[in-house]
């Protein structure tokens, strides 16, 4: 008998030449960060809040972390709603505004100019997140299946367009006080809503499809990922209703025990889509990724340390904060974006070299195109002055953070040289 | 699992030709991974359908695998046109992966 035709329909790719350059752009300013990073040590033993500090953290939030993401989520959304992306255009133009705000905005924060440098960054920056979520809520609501995960990239970039806002507000307050207080005061509300609301939610929500993925593991439970998606987005909600109502200090903890419970929910799901895993051999790159997701609470400790600091006594731990502050942004969100990169960065290019080749001749597998070896040497360097760099932060020792500095200048090199190897891959056969 | 056919000699050559796809991620063919479902083969219209399905319906690979094994199709039977369909009824499970991958797998 022949068979009638089955009526699925594979989601068709976004194409590479919307994804890479966010990859490249991604990259550059990893390298870039690590640079500022060596030429601002000194920075890291006084206050938080100063130009090259501020400057450091946008481009590895804005520039590293948000551009990857961004990346990303033009080819994975489409998979996770199980439709086309809307609109190519709407990616391009979330790139090059997202691409020329983040430079004007480090460059004013670098030089503390908070004319029209940082102010038309910053409306880059708005501009370019709001085209992503367009095209985001389009391309949903064209879809028609659910998925939780699509709901926290979602709710993530919403959260991402608020701190945005908040942000350019900040900026625009230096010289106009449209805000009740001055900009160091809503620091903390927008590092969070950045933080939380958009790489914890959208990490989140992504990995738990990827993760398992990877690890070709059948663990799957929309339930529990559904308590996660309500407790980070209560979280949120009491955190920003105690910033605007503030009263008692200690009511500070009810936002980060409801974090904590989220982040050990997915730690727990991560872990069951590991011990529910085909494939025994885990890659260096899934190892870096569950790392990440444990670095997690790293920060949560240490943030549960600086309240109690501040409640007890009356100073700021400045020390703790900054180290709070650097184990977000170069240790959970570097360490994801080190180890996923390698996951999915080879699939695209592999998809643009070979997909016609497929089946025809032999090809090479995704993890070839880039050195294995290059990949664990970056690793170690960058776990090493990781830590280094740490716990020079703690004791203000210039030696530990220089030190920690270059071992990650020097990650960071790997890092482009295997993206750069991924990127040129030209076909053999 | 096995491959439902109405053609034992075509099927058996056809798998041989898919044994060189490969899923990318896994590093694995799609016939031991048990991606392929039926493989029928119409000779009076000289046209192969083949029924396979993916690990998951998320695979972001999910169209170059079948693109790829509608390539090993075509050129192992040139005369042929080839249909290639991507079903999740039923969903894969690891039961459908044979002896040989399952040794792979736990390498």
């Amino acid at each position: 008998m022949f068979a009638p035709a089955a009526n699925t329909t594979l989601v068709k790719n976004t194409s590479y030449k919307v994804v890479l350059p966010f990859y490249l752009y991604a990259a550059l300013s990893f390298l870039a960060a690590t640079i500022l990073l060596l030429n601002s040590t000194t920075a890291f033993t006084g206050h938080y809040f100063q130009p090259h500090i501020l400057a450091i953290t946008h481009t590895i939030a804005l520039g590293w972390g948000t551009m990857i993401i961004l990346g990303a989520s033009h080819q994975l959304v489409p998979v996770l709603i199980e439709a086309k992306l809307y609109s190519n255009a709407l990616a391009y133009i979330s790139f090059i505004l997202a691409a020329i705000g983040i430079l004007l905005l480090v460059y004013g924060f670098y030089f503390f100019d908070m004319g029209m440098p940082a102010q038309w960054g910053g409306w880059f920056v708005v501009s370019a997140i709001l085209s992503f979520l367009i095209n985001i809520a389009i391309s949903m609501s064209k879809s028609k299946n659910e998925s939780v995960h699509a709901v926290f990239v979602f709710t993530a970039t919403i959260w991402l367009f608020l701190t945005a806002l908040l942000g350019l507000a900040q900026v625009y307050n230096f010289t106009q006080f449209i805000l009740p207080s001055n900009s160091v005061h809503y620091l903390t509300l927008h590092a969070h809503a950045g933080i939380i609301g958009w790489f914890l939610l959208l990490i989140i929500g992504v990995s738990s499809r990827l993760i398992p993925m990877f690890l070709i593991s059948k663990y799957s439970n929309p339930k529990l990922l559904w308590r996660i998606y309500t407790l980070i987005n209560s979280a949120l909600l009491v955190f920003v209703f105690l910033f605007l109502y503030p009263g008692i200090e200690g009511l500070l903890f009810i936002p980060i025990v409801l974090v904590f419970i989220a982040i050990i929910f997915f730690i727990h799901y991560c872990y069951c889509a590991y011990k529910q895993r085909l494939r025994k051999q885990v890659d260096e790159q899934i190892k870096l990724s569950l790392l990440s997701v444990v670095m997690l609470v790293l920060p949560v400790l240490l943030l549960i340390i600086v309240i109690i600091f501040l409640i007890s006594t009356s100073g700021e731990k400045l020390n703790l904060i900054l180290l709070y502050g650097f184990l977000i942004f170069f240790g959970w969100i570097t360490a994801i974006i080190l180890g996923m990169t390698f996951k999915t960065l080879p699939f695209i290019v592999w998809n643009k070299v070979y997909h016609k080749r497929a089946g025809l001749s032999k090809t090479p597998n995704p993890k070839d195109m880039f050195s294995n070896s290059i990949f664990k040497a970056m690793s170690v360097v960058y776990i090493t002055g990781f830590i280094l760099f740490a716990i020079g932060i703690l004791y203000g020792m210039i030696i530990l953070l220089n030190t920690g500095a270059i071992l990650l200048l020097l990650a960071a090199i790997l890092y482009n040289w295997n993206v750069i190897k991924i990127m040129l891959n030209k076909p053999k056969i | 699992m096995n491959v439902v056919t109405n053609n034992n000699i075509n099927c058996s050559i056809a798998l041989t030709a898919l044994q060189n796809v490969l899923d990318p991620e896994i590093g694995l063919n799609v016939v031991d991974l048990g991606l392929i479902y039926q493989l029928d083969f119409d000779e009076e219209n000289r046209k192969i359908y083949c029924s396979m399905t993916l690990t998951t319906q998320f695979c972001p690979m999910g169209e170059s695998i079948a693109d790829g094994v509608k390539n090993a199709l075509q050129n192992t039977f040139s005369d042929y046109t080839i249909e290639v369909n991507v079903t999740f009824n039923p969903a894969w499970n690891q039961a459908m992966i044979s002896d040989e991958g399952k040794k792979f797998l736990n390498k």
